[in-house]
């Protein structure tokens, strides 16, 4: 045999190891649970260990990405044999009811003392997101939504991109964003990168998440997060079970431990505000005034809300 | 005349190129247009009339003819430059401008924000600020920037191919200007290079998305490819997953109007069979001529490579965004978030990945560009520029539908992935060289009785190794920050390093993310010196 053929050979026996070798999966999918969710590793890795240990012998394998990722997976599974994931961790309710639409996920929810206003029969909100105001340090901060519209060069976050920003579109109405635009705000892709842009001097002010603006905070830009009135807007990222698992009781064990006291505290505890009242998380001020949207109405609406949010900012 | 063996080896290439062609873009590409078909072909209407889908497509394709007639003149200008032996410190000019490739797209843009934006690096140090960075000309300059190494390199493989330098110091030594031997002479030689490189530019642009996302969209500059993505992330309504799909088949078809004549026209144009003569006696300008081109090369660099690179590794420094970057604020945080023994576990497999594509993509440009002259190996060049044009997320998305049954969760489904996005990256810098081959020569191998197998092993592949190497390290730096496709794809125990950092800090932490790409830009200055040496010693 040739040289040049030998090292042909090595090379592809090599990428035959390679790409059979690393192809299966690490556990078998009796002994463990798949979980689909978009929330970072900070909050999601404590949980899986805190369960993990209080489940003795359970797996949980993760897939995470941010919202779209997360949609296409979905998608992509659903046309090429079947969801594959056992719970979904969603970061809104838009989109977790869009799965319920389709039969995926849903028809069970643990018992909890969540709110009533975070349930539905088909999924429970875990974690809650909130947008609050931003702005670079000298510029007065907004004591109401209203003035963020006069605290110079504003940036907001696309609601066609972000749920947090759809949620806050839903509670605003089109004559907010309006008035922001006609005073020369523009939006950029996601509240991270309001966070960023307000940080780095590119805009005074704009609107993000709070875990988002306290954290560019306490790393020391040079930012100011408020609350204004009548209240910071408040998104859930709901928990449900895949109504297709092979592993229901682990499942329902995982969904249950994510909204009891101990799985909500441990939420709090890792950078992420709980859904059970009277569990500590981050950063809050205290009566901090927060809003919801009416999912509900917004879940039917959506579609015409955003054609009337694109002649405003552009599509 | 043809030996047995030579017919086998032909059948191998065939087979591995047809069988290739097939598994790793024609089954996605199928996979994505039966959806839009069967779920979508009733929407289609709504879709071509959405409101701003006509300026959407009408953007891509501004932004392509802007960004290919930014980068191709100043890659040829600066291909052209390097060009001369005697300019001072060549080797180090040559490694310079290959820079932007070591940048990952997902941090190239604010690269950019922080250099040039208000509030950015030259405002803090000169008091100016380019506001115009954020909008369609801030797009455009820099995905051209970022594709000018691209047009380099496929220019610098066209002049070792065809350039004269015979003739043009025949013309210089007649009397004619420098100008006019560029535009008699060199350039019209160089017409097919020239023409291959506005093809990858132009369809590269189309199928871009980070940048205009991060630069454009606050601008309200929307394309295709934004588009595409706005749609995916309300994916949860199955329509708008479809939606998607559907605009990532029209970008399909537009690029196959698009490339496909091209292809055909480059394919007569290309078919060559002379060598050229060396390039090491190539006439140069006078002394002025001489002394100003490091000048403006230095200047372009510093303006495209050097302020947004210092930016970034500045942000990867600084405890905080909007902090002054000085040694009070310095912090090593941000590299130790990256490095975990997560990431650190990653970083191999990412780096096995990159290996196992990039040398997989090298056999496949291989054949597709020797078997490129036919019809059917014309074919195939032009089926693997369609996954090249489309996003990294719906090739993630075909390969899910197409064989997420078998392989989701595993390495062997990004590595297809991989494979179907980089393919046309190998091919198209070899297929500009192989006509360097001296038929001749292998010709008289074959005469003395060796096969065909022997001929090119001994006689072709010596002569197209530094665009062999060029290909191969495209591709390994380009896999090695991937992170659209392997985001989609990967599942326990096939993340790659890129995924792990996104999953920690999602792209927002932008100190995070800076020290990632300098991280990147480490692992890999490592094994691209080792590179360069290769090609050095290949070329002398």
């Amino acid at each position: 045999m040739s040289r040049g053929r030998r090292g042909f050979t090595a090379l592809a026996v090599g990428l035959l190891l390679l790409t059979t070798g690393c192809s299966q999966p690490a556990t078998s999918r009796s002994e463990s649970i798949t979980l689909y969710t978009c929330v970072n590793d900070t909050t999601v890795q404590p949980v899986i260990s805190a369960f993990k240990a209080a489940n003795a012998g359970a797996e949980v394998q993760l897939f995470r990405a941010p919202t779209g990722q997360l949609n296409a997976r979905v998608a992509s599974d659903v046309r090429s044999g079947g969801l594959r994931a056992d719970v979904i961790w969603a970061c809104d309710p838009l989109t977790m009811q869009d799965f319920v639409t389709q039969g995926l996920v849903g028809g069970w929810t643990p018992q909890t003392d969540i709110p009533e206003t975070m349930r539905t029969p088909d999924y429970v909100g875990i974690a809650l997101l909130y947008m609050v105001a931003i702005t670079r340090k000298g510029q007065p901060a907004p004591a109401n939504w209203q003035q963020l519209a006069n605290a110079g060069k504003v940036a907001v976050p696309d609601p066609k991109v972000a749920a947090s920003a759809l949620g806050a579109l839903a509670y605003f109405g089109t004559d907010f964003y309006a008035d922001l635009k006609s005073k020369g705000a523009v939006q950029v892709s996601t509240p991270d990168d309001v966070t960023t842009g307000v940080a780095q001097g590119v805009y005074d002010a704009g609107m993000t998440i709070a875990n988002s603006a306290y954290a560019a905070a306490k790393s020391g830009s040079p930012v100011t997060v408020s609350w204004p009135k009548p209240g910071a807007v408040a998104i859930f990222g709901p928990v449900a079970v895949s109504k297709a698992t092979e592993n229901r009781q682990l499942a329902q064990d995982f969904a249950s431990y994510v909204t009891s006291q101990e799985g909500q505290t441990v939420i709090g505890s890792s950078g992420s505000y709980p859904t059970l009242p009277n569990v500590p998380g981050p950063t809050k001020p205290e009566n901090a005034p927060t809003v919801q949207p009416d999912w509900k109405t917004l879940a039917s609406e959506k579609a015409a809300l955003l054609k009337d949010y694109a002649t405003i900012f552009g599509g | 005349m043809m030996q047995a063996g030579d017919r086998g080896l032909l059948w191998a290439g065939w087979s591995v190129l047809i069988g290739s062609a097939a598994i790793v873009v024609a089954v996605p590409l199928l996979m994505l247009m039966r959806t839009s078909w069967v779920e979508g072909r009733g929407r289609l209407a709504e879709v071509l009339t959405e409101p701003g889908f006509g300026t959407a497509v009408a953007h891509s394709f501004e932004l392509s003819a802007a960004a290919t007639g930014l980068a191709v003149p100043i890659g040829i200008a600066i291909a052209l430059v390097l060009r001369d032996p005697r300019l001072p410190g060549r080797a180090l000019w040559r490694v310079a401008v290959l820079l932007p490739l070591l940048v990952p797209d997902f941090v190239l843009g604010y690269s950019w924000l922080r250099a040039y934006a208000r509030a950015g690096l030259t405002s803090e140090l000169f008091g100016f600020a380019w506001t115009g960075v954020q909008g369609p000309v801030g797009v455009a300059v820099i995905v051209a920037v970022s594709a000018v190494p691209l047009v380099y390199l496929i220019i610098t493989v066209g002049l070792a191919t065809r350039a004269e330098p015979i003739t043009e110091r025949a013309a210089h030594a007649s009397g004619a200007t420098a100008l006019t031997v560029l535009r008699t002479i060199t350039l019209p030689l160089l017409a097919p290079a020239i023409a291959t490189a506005a093809v990858v530019i132009f369809v590269l642009t189309l199928g871009t998305f980070a940048v205009p996302q991060v630069i454009g969209t606050p601008a309200g500059f929307s394309t295709i490819t934004t588009r595409i993505y706005a749609d995916l992330t309300y994916g949860s309504d199955p329509q708008t997953f479809v939606d998607a799909t559907t605009l990532a088949v029209l970008l399909v078809i537009l690029t196959l109007v698009v490339v496909a004549p091209a292809d055909v026209l480059l394919g007569i144009r290309l078919q060559l069979s002379r060598t050229s003569a060396t390039d090491l006696d190539w006439p140069s300008g006078g002394r002025i001529g001489r002394a100003l081109k490091p000048l403006g090369l230095a200047i372009y660099l510093i303006a495209t490579s050097g302020l947004p690179l210092v930016a970034l590794v500045s942000a990867a420094m600084t405890r905080a965004v909007g902090v002054p970057s000085t040694p009070a604020n310095w912090t090593w945080d941000n590299f130790l978030a990256v490095l975990t023994p997560r990431t650190g576990e990653a970083l191999g497999r990412s780096l096995l990945l990159s290996f196992a594509a990039a040398s997989i993509l090298l056999i496949l440009g291989l054949i597709t560009a020797g078997l490129g002259r036919t019809p059917a190996g014309r074919g195939v060049s032009v089926l693997i520029t369609l996954t090249l044009v489309l996003p990294g997320s719906t090739v993630a998305i075909g390969m899910l539908l197409g064989y997420g049954r078998w392989l989701a969760d595993t390495v062997a489904i990004i590595l297809l992935a991989y494979l179907a996005k980089l393919w046309a990256l190998a091919h198209r810098p070899i297929s500009a060289s192989v006509d360097r081959l001296p038929l001749a020569g292998l010709r008289a191998a074959r005469a003395s009785g060796a096969n065909l197998a022997t001929g090119l092993g001994t006689v072709a592949l010596p002569l197209i190794r530094p665009a062999l190497i060029t290909a191969w390290a495209l591709c390994f730096l380009t896999a090695l920050h991937e992170v659209t496709m392997s985001s989609l794809l990967y599942g326990p125990g096939s993340e790659t390093l890129a995924v792990v950092v996104l999953n920690s800090a999602d792209l927002g932490r932008v100190g995070v993310t800076a020290a990632l790409s300098v991280l990147v830009t480490a692992i890999v200055l490592l094994p691209a010196a080792a590179l360069w040496a290769l090609t050095r010693r290949a070329r002398a």
